[in-house]
């Protein structure tokens, strides 16, 4: 009888567990379809009209910000992706609309961009903004232009701001110019004191990393019968803004790691860094003029990440460029922009690379990356024996960044880049290095056959 | 039982049969029973660590929402709480204040805001200001009245305090021996009893309210001549006051509320804090046509001399064309007062940890201060480099406007500076002439972006090598041979007497009688002729026009040149080769110009005004207009005095007035 009871009981757990189980799949799938939904939507069901308290919040802020002569232009991405298919229309239109097309449609946020340089800080725009019924929220932080000097403590800059009316909020984000001619956004960041509620801020299409970009041309159109700037191209706005990921150079850590082994201050690492930097303004001139996209490489980017700096005993500039980037014209342009050929190893097909011979001795290294299923590699070659090597990269994604005033790529996976490279010693110089046998992730990858010689070494 | 129904279609009897079977099955089989069995467990395991899995992802998702701003957005580096000083509520104040030979302390409510007990520095009367309704300090100063003039300085200062503020004075060591009969009557209408009677070495403390109740008083007189008078400390109660009532109601404006923070925190300001018709923090100068120099960032260095920083912020933002945006004042040090006068014009301000000392301290101050300027402002093609003690013409901006084109195109420059070095009251006369010089005035400059950023910058002095930013600048290996653009009447005047390497005799000496424009407007001639090429036109065809002077007089006497107006004469002095400046420099010292190291020479040239006429000086043989030199004409030689003092003075005051 025992035994009985035993698997009466046994069947009896099992199948409350099961009755639990299939509930609380339930329970778990309708709460994240509702997630996934609009998180207003039950307010949305309540109210009428919401679509156009949003239109009518944008119209408010737009109020507010030109009677304050406060230039600002759209850049939420809904709304532009929006804009987008019909641009032509909205370009040649001007009357007005009979529907609210763009500025109702549903979302949470809209997001406005503004310059920084064009408008005085002032304490009036909160203040009307308040009498119009606004909450407001600012987000400041440390100015990123004074963070890789030493020691300076400015005033801490606005990045965000956001401005909530009844359910609908403004993001305006403040963007900064940088050396380099470009434009920065900074990361939204909540300090401790501040309404972790105001907004959902895990929405916001800006704030969660700094953002680099190029200065857009504007236009004035007329939008639901609103007039708004929006960038000339939204849809290369839109591509800009979905790799506009920027990293800061780690100016703390190469602050320490001078103190460690102070910089070299001779006259020919002056020198060295000053040639050096020329080539790379110019490599960088000839190969956005292209349309190539590279990052820096090597010892160009392990100078940017160990020291923000070029280091002075690496007598060349390294760049990285995918294959699938490759253009015929990047030989004759370089030699255009006064970089002859040194050489040229490997083919199209495997383990290209190019080599220019800039001013003085530094020489501009382009290596061509190769992508496979689980690793990114790019070749190498050595002339006297034909020998080839290989050199491992674990996959990546490119960020922007600042160098010697220069907007570049480099990996955003840095460390695990540069570990790869250079091992995980990569913050004690080298200075003598082997290209063959020094770096951690080199293999060797067989010899040319010599019939093809005379086609995958070239030497000038 | 029951309740188990798999399914609810089968009847209960054959249900029973069925279970009977499989129990039955079951016995015969034990191996297979115990398979069951165990299934049953391990089915129950999962069900309920899948269970437990879902209800702390359930719960964890829920948590989320409610907290949307999630992790990621949380400032890492700020997140500890910044201490904040509890607001007391206290209404009294407990003040100690000691006064003794060698040591003075002021204490309020426990806390030292004053103390001095070096040796041979601080003597004389120590006031504090402190707020009336919230007990800091608003203003610390120490006047020696010991020495002659320092009571006036008193006077005046205590005059501007706001009446209603907290007083409180303390002598060390002596504080009467030039205190006049004007500073005691003061004093005395403070509420102070033995200020009139203060007399040799007695020692005193006082505190009292401005234009109201005196809440101490202690004295102790000096027994003789020889010695002092005891030490003496006073402690007593102070009445706080409400804010409303210490503070002015002005109209509530933004530039009123800045003016009020600014008011409520310092003290020796003047009139920019009086409740009447206080001075205006900003002032609108004409904007300027056609202004070249709108977008050119301006860097202010400064260092801790805040009634400096105001007076020079005054005439900057006063003068035509200014833009405020474009001003940032970088200051050297973690000092706040500067920091409140910087805000208070509502300008943008940045502090810099001092780096070094003395001279490097401020040449590593310089160059943080440039590199952030040309970060700041990444579009920025120049810098206009400024000093805190410094007045800024009124036409300053105009003067660049017209003259910032050439430094873009001329590579043959180096600068343009507001300040000519030998640009006296007597030998300074026209606003609108222009000169090129060898030699990088500083003092109100212009620095290009690209000098800065491919030469100095990689190679400025490094923090242990203790040199003058200016003198590096000046070296051959930086100048390399091109020239500033400078006027003949500064647009820049240097009124600091304090500084790293200043003091008031050499400022009376060299500085005070500088000429500084002050007319509005002034249009710039000729501008084009600076160019390179076309100064050495210009030149030659001053030269050609320049009547000689008789080579037999002394030209220090004031009748080398006649007296006449609006000529052009010209001099030969003795010149053997390119540095040799033995002549000149003693030429330079009678005519009371400039004479610490050689200035404003252009190719063994230097151009200058004595009553009203244009006065060249041309250094023969080693200057190339030496050819302009008649042969009858002797150039002039003067020998240097006999004692060689000359070598000593130079590096050590030629820097000076960097400070």
């Amino acid at each position: 009888m025992q035994k009985i009871n035993k698997n009466v009981v046994l069947a009896l757990l099992s199948l409350t567990s099961l009755v639990f189980l299939l509930f609380q799949l339930y329970y778990y799938k309708s709460y994240l379809s509702q997630k996934n939904g609009t998180i207003f939507s039950k307010v949305k069901g309540g109210q009428s009209g919401q679509d156009s308290t949003r239109w009518h919040v944008i119209r408010k802020f737009l109020g507010l910000i030109s009677s304050h002569n406060i230039p600002v232009y759209l850049i939420d991405p809904l709304i532009l992706g929006l804009i987008d298919k019909d641009i032509e229309q909205i370009r040649s239109s001007d009357g007005p609309s009979p529907e609210c097309k763009y500025f109702c449609a549903p979302r949470d946020f809209t997001t406005f961009a503004l310059l920084d340089k064009t408008w005085k800080h002032e304490v009036g725009l909160f203040r009307t903004a308040e009498k119009m019924g606004f909450q407001w929220l600012k987000v400041i932080n440390k100015d990123p232009r004074l963070d890789g000097m030493d020691d300076l403590f400015g005033i801490e800059i606005p990045l965000h701001y956001i401005f909530k009316l009844a359910s609908h909020a403004i993001h305006l984000v403040v963007f900064y110019e940088r050396s380099g001619n470009y434009l920065w956004h900074g990361p939204l960041r909540l300090k401790q004191h501040m309404d972790r509620k105001f907004v959902p801020f895990r929405k916001l299409h800006f704030g969660r990393y700094p953002g680099a970009y190029e200065r857009p041309e504007l236009l004035l159109v007329s939008i639901d019968d609103l007039k708004v700037q929006i960038p000339k191209n939204p849809s290369s706005f839109l591509d800009e803004m979905s790799h506009s990921r920027f990293l800061e150079c780690r100016y703390r850590e190469a602050r320490a790691f001078f103190q460690l082994y102070p910089d070299d201050a001779s006259l020919d690492a002056v020198e060295f860094r000053k040639k050096a930097k020329s080539l790379l303004h110019l490599a960088v001139r000839t190969l956005n003029n292209l349309g190539v996209k590279f990052w820096l490489s090597s010892g160009t980017c392990l100078g940017w990440y160990r020291q923000c700096n070029v280091i002075p005993h690496s007598k060349d500039v390294d760049l990285g460029v995918f294959i699938r980037d490759y253009k015929a014209d990047i030989i004759p342009a370089f030699q255009k922009a006064g970089l002859p050929l040194k050489h040229k190893f490997g083919k199209v097909e495997d383990s290209l690379e190019l080599s220019f011979q800039g001013e003085g001795d530094v020489k501009l290294d382009i290596f061509f990356f190769y992508e496979e299923d689980d690793h990114i590699w790019n070749g190498g070659t050595q002339a006297k024996s034909g020998k080839k090597f290989k050199y491992l990269f674990p996959k990546f994604t490119l960020c922007w960044t600042e160098f010697v005033e220069l907007k570049v790529h480099v990996p955003c996976e840095t460390l695990q880049y540069i570990e790869a490279n250079y091992g995980p010693d990569w913050k004690v110089p080298v200075k003598t290095w082997d290209w063959k046998s020094s770096p951690s992730n080199v293999q060797y990858n067989g010899v040319w056959p010599v019939d093809e010689w005379d086609d995958v070494i070239q030497i000038y | 039982m029951d309740e188990w129904k798999p399914n609810p279609a089968v009847k209960p009897h054959k249900k029973r049969s069925w279970y009977l079977a499989w129990k039955y099955k079951l016995m015969n089989q034990r191996a297979l029973r115990k398979l069951c069995q165990a299934g049953a467990v391990l089915f129950l395991l999962v069900t309920v660590i899948v269970n437990i899995k879902l209800i702390l992802d359930t719960r964890r998702a829920a948590y989320e929402e409610e907290e949307e701003s999630a992790q990621d957005y949380d400032d890492e580096t700020l997140n500890v709480e910044v201490p904040r000083h509890p607001v007391s509520n206290k209404k009294v104040l407990d003040v100690e204040v000691y006064s003794s030979r060698s040591k003075v302390y002021v204490a309020v409510d426990g806390t030292t805001v004053l103390e001095d007990e070096a040796r041979e520095q601080g003597r004389g009367i120590h006031v504090i200001v402190l707020n009336q309704a919230t007990g800091h300090v608003m203003a610390k100063r120490v006047f020696d009245t010991y020495s002659p003039h320092e009571d006036e300085a008193m006077v005046l200062f205590l005059n501007m305090v706001a009446r209603g503020r907290i007083l409180i004075f303390t002598i060390k060591d002596e504080g009467s021996f030039h205190l006049k009969d004007t500073a005691k009557n003061v004093l005395k209408s403070l509420g102070s009893q033995v200020a009139p009677f203060l007399s040799w070495r007695d020692m005193w403390t006082f505190v009292g309210k401005k234009g109201g109740e005196v809440y101490g008083e202690k004295h102790a007189k000096s027994p003789a001549l020889s010695t002092w008078g005891d030490p003496v400390l006073l402690k007593t109660e102070v009445h706080l006051t409400s804010v409303e009532d210490a503070e002015c109601h002005w109209p509530d404006t933004e530039l009123n509320r800045r003016r009020k923070r600014f008011c409520s925190k310092v003290e020796g300001y003047g009139s920019v804090c009086s409740c009447k018709d206080p001075t205006p923090i900003e002032f609108n100068p004409d904007p300027l046509k056609d202004n070249k120099v709108f977008d050119v960032p301006v860097a202010v260095i400064a260092g801790n001399r805040p009634n400096y920083l105001y007076r020079m912020l005054r005439s900057l933002l006063s003068a035509q064309g200014v833009n405020p945006q474009m001003i940032t004042v970088f200051i050297d040090g973690y000092y706040e007062e500067p920091m409140d006068v910087v805000e208070l014009f509502g300008l943008s301000g940045i502090q810099h940890t001092p780096i070094s000392i003395k001279n490097a301290r401020v040449s590593q101050h310089y160059k943080a201060s440039l590199t952030a300027t040309f970060n700041l402002f990444p579009d920025a093609k120049f810098a206009v480099v400024l000093e805190e003690d410094l007045d800024i013409s009124v036409d300053f901006f105009s003067f660049l406007s017209q003259s910032i084109h050439l430094l873009e195109e001329d590579e043959s420059l180096y600068c343009i500076s507001a300040w000519n070095d030998q640009g006296y009251e007597h030998t300074a006369e026209d606003p609108s002439l222009l000169y090129r010089v060898e030699t990088m005035p500083g003092l109100g400059w212009v620095l290009r972006k690209s000098l800065y950023k491919d030469e100095l910058e990689p190679k400025w002095p490094t923090p242990e090598k203790l040199w003058d930013w200016d003198m590096w600048m000046r070296m051959p290996e930086q100048r390399k041979g091109r020239e500033c653009i400078i006027p003949d009447i500064s647009r820049s005047y240097h009124f600091g007497i304090v500084g790293l390497n200043m003091n008031g005799y050499f400022h009376e000496a060299y500085f005070k009688k500088h000429k500084f424009n002050t007319v509005p407007n002034v249009q710039l001639k000729n501008v084009e002729s600076l160019r390179k090429d076309a100064y050495e036109t210009e030149i030659h065809r001053l030269l050609g026009e320049a009547e000689i002077l008789d080579h037999s007089k002394n030209p220090c006497e004031d009748s080398f040149v006649p007296d006449t107006e609006g000529r052009v004469y010209v001099m030969f002095i003795r010149m053997e080769q390119e540095a040799d400046f033995t002549t000149w420099t003693q030429l330079a010292k009678c005519l009371h110009i400039w004479d610490l190291d050689v200035r404003g020479n252009h190719k063994g040239l230097w151009r200058l005004f004595r009553k009203k006429n244009h006065f060249l000086v041309v250094g023969v043989p080693a200057s190339p207009y030496s050819s302009k030199k008649p042969s009858s004409v002797t150039p002039i030689y003067m020998e240097p005095p006999a004692k060689e003092e000359g070598a000593v003075a130079v590096p050590a005051v030629a820097a000076a007035e960097q400070t």
